[in-house]
């Protein structure tokens, strides 16, 4: 469950509560909020974050041409939903040490919607 | 002897902000193109990223993206009549080295001249009279007009998502943006990047005073953007680590995040590093550049790339020294005032100041290069001159570029330099503190210029490019007064304490000062007052082009980098458009 706040009604603020799962990840928006990521996470060789093409499923680390950090290759992960949600989320919690630095994104479902996006992305 | 390797359309001569555009735009009309670089080669993935990037020894101090001094340099003097001395460590100008070159390392701060700046000779003579401007100031106007620049200065700002607020579109002035700008066709394409709380009150004691302040124009992306190649750009984090050093958030514009990443895919363009050129080669007879020669820093062997179309794209020193070297135009001589190659070198005045703040505190560890307020009031032609007795001006800054941890410590003249009493200085004032600086313009003299030392040679045993140059009487006068009114302003702020740091009467090449050096191969009308046409193309070899600051007739009160990126366009599109259809020279003097 979360909040989300309408403000400016009235002078008080509507507090409106939905569950989770009423909204469908929507992969045309997380296309948008990916802008934030896009600048380092492009198709161009020599970029400086490792390109996602195909990150979902794939295992941490996995691009040949990309010189991963020590803990990013030492991370051993499988890039499925929850461990992409959780890096996402806390890039810096969920693998102490690696180099990217994004604070990561606090919203359920600007969340939910990248990860929608990059699985178009194969 | 060197070996002779395949003709190619067209070879750059450096791998910066000038050789990459040309690069790019040349490969696109279908030439192949090869890129010399005499440095390494560098990646923002490889180069730009973290934890290494946050390192200010490495790379503030010590200076690692910087020109070799070991292989090449300067020599330096302040006046004709003393020995020159090479330069053994860069320390007033920071030339860089590698794919990128000094646009690596810049601050960003992304201008465009004047209207009145590209006629100033002109508009000076009409303003104050055809005697106003003195026999020593060999101040030109530009060959070309800034309506014919603007499209160019567009082109360049959406390369590199720069952030700003227009004071000027299409002759409407907009209140909140820089109201003495020349017209432009189109805002920025990013919104203003966000002020420092000490900006901010610079700002305002600037509007009380009646002047006009304004976010500083600056080639950092304040939000995601994607640029016309289709490379997308980070939105600047304020993490402070930014001069001297590459961007780790891909938000400030280098050649390497915005062209390089399409140029490295492009099949028609080859990228050698470590290619030191040291020659041009020149057929006088048939007045045609014919390629140039380059040694492999890595093997020392020797090569020849013959070439149908040579473009200097390196910085303001090896361009005039190539030409220096070719024979290419009549060598500026002093004592006459005739030639051109070496003539109008001129150094940005800059002069600054810093203001104590006991009651504030604010986060200076966070900030970039271009964070912060300006006013263009006392710049160029924006003001009146009668009676000053100075020509030029600058515009004023208050900018938070981030105080790092070891050269940000400021504290008030007379704090002791060391122990228990500077520590508890550093840490009371670190937080307290602002920063401002007058961006002053250099209107040519004919005292300063550069020519070939005829003592120091660099490793390859050429001459290396002597630099004679002072601060002219006209140009301590008008900082003077620029840091007049400066203070005025910093006095409405109400300071606990404030310095004022005027330019000492002799130009020293220590400490920093900025790497804005101009002149040596200017650009003009006539081919016995410039060494290249308005299309930076050279009189004497119509297959040459010379790009960078090196073509300025005279440096303006703003940074030069916009200026000299709009001109690689604006030649890049002469030469696509005109010079290729029909090859030849684009002017007929």
């Amino acid at each position: 469950m979360r909040q989300l706040i309408v403000p400016g009604l009235s002078g008080a603020a509507a507090v409106v509560t939905m569950a989770n799962a009423v909204l469908a990840a929507d992969a045309a928006r997380g296309q948008q909020v990916f802008a934030a990521c896009a600048a380092c996470h492009s198709e161009h060789a020599g970029g400086i974050g490792p390109p996602l093409k195909g990150v979902v499923g794939r295992k941490s680390a996995a691009v040949e041409s990309y010189r991963y950090s020590g803990p990013m290759r030492r991370a051993n992960l499988i890039w499925d939903e929850s461990n992409l949600r959780e890096f996402i989320s806390d890039p810096q919690d969920k693998v102490p040490g690696n180099r990217m630095p994004f604070g990561g994104l606090h919203e359920q479902r600007d969340i939910d919607d990248v990860i929608a996006f990059l699985k178009t992305q194969n | 002897m060197a070996t002779r390797l395949k003709d190619v359309d067209a070879v750059m001569v450096g791998m910066g902000w000038t050789g990459a555009i040309l690069a790019r735009e040349l490969t696109k009309a279908g030439l192949n193109v090869v890129g010399l670089e005499r440095g390494p080669d560098r990646t923002p993935g490889e180069n730009f990223i973290l934890p290494a990037i946050r390192d200010e020894l490495r790379y503030v101090q010590r200076l690692e993206l910087m020109q070799d001094n070991s292989v090449d340099t300067i020599t330096f003097r302040n006046a004709a009549s003393e020995m020159a001395l090479p330069i053994r460590r860069f320390g007033a100008f920071l030339p860089g080295e590698g794919v990128g070159g000094s646009g690596i390392h810049w601050g960003a701060l992304h201008w465009r001249f004047t209207p009145a700046d590209f006629r100033i000779r002109s508009h000076i003579s009409e303003r104050y009279g055809t005697k106003a401007i003195s026999e020593d100031m060999t101040i030109q106007d530009w060959p070309l007009s800034y309506a014919e620049l603007e499209p160019y200065y567009d082109k360049f700002d959406k390369i590199c998502g720069a952030s700003g607020k227009a004071g000027n579109l299409k002759g409407k002035i907009v209140v909140g943006g820089n109201p003495f700008e020349g017209p432009r066709s189109d805002d920025y394409p990013n919104k203003p990047i966000k002020s420092a709380a000490p900006s901010l009150m610079f700002a305002e004691a600037a509007k009380s005073l009646g002047y006009h302040p304004f976010p500083a124009p600056v080639a950092i992306a304040s939000a995601p953007y994607k640029n016309p190649e289709g490379i997308a750009l980070g939105e600047c984090q304020y993490c402070g680590y930014c001069n001297r050093i590459g961007c780790e958030a891909n938000s400030k514009a280098s050649a390497n995040n915005t062209i390089m990443p399409m140029l490295r895919s492009e099949p028609k363009f080859s990228l050698r590093t470590r290619a030191f050129v040291t020659k041009l080669n020149y057929d006088k007879a048939s007045k045609k550049a014919t390629g140039v020669v380059y040694t492999d820093m890595r093997t020392g062997e020797e090569y020849e790339q013959p070439a149908n179309l040579v473009v200097l794209t390196s910085y303001v020193f090896s361009n005039t020294q190539a030409l220096l070297l070719a024979g290419i135009g009549e060598p500026y001589d002093r004592a006459t005032g005739k030639g051109v190659v070496g003539k109008n070198y001129c150094y940005q005045f800059e002069a600054g100041a810093a203001a104590f703040f006991e009651d504030k505190e604010w986060n200076t560890y966070m900030g970039s290069a271009g964070v912060g307020m300006c006013i263009d009031d006392f710049n160029g032609e924006n003001f009146d001159h009668s009676g000053l007795g100075f020509f030029g001006g600058g515009y004023f800054f208050c900018g938070q570029a981030a105080a790092p941890p070891i050269a940000g410590r400021n504290v008030p003249h007379g704090t002791p330099r060391w122990g228990s009493e500077w520590k508890r200085a550093t840490v009371k004032w670190y937080p307290r503190f602002a920063r401002f600086n007058t961006q002053g313009s250099v209107y040519a003299n004919r005292e300063n210029f550069m020519d070939l030392d005829p003592t120091y040679k660099d490793v390859f045993g050429r001459p290396l490019i002597r630099m004679t140059y002072n601060g002219t009487e006209n140009d301590h006068k008008m900082s003077r007064y620029l840091l007049g009114k400066l203070e005025e302003i910093i006095k409405a702020m109400n300071p606990t304490h404030y310095e004022m740091y005027p330019r000492p009467r002799n130009f020293t090449i220590v400490p920093y000062q900025s790497t804005h050096n101009t002149g040596g191969t200017m650009m003009g009308a006539d081919p016995k007052t410039s060494v290249v046409n308005r299309y930076l193309q050279a009189w004497d070899a119509d297959n040459l082009f010379i790009m960078g600051a090196s073509v300025f007739p005279q440096q303006h009160g703003y940074n030069p980098t916009g200026t000299l990126c709009a001109l690689a366009y604006w030649s890049a599109n002469a030469i696509t458009e005109k010079y290729l259809k029909n090859p030849g020279p684009l002017v007929h003097a």
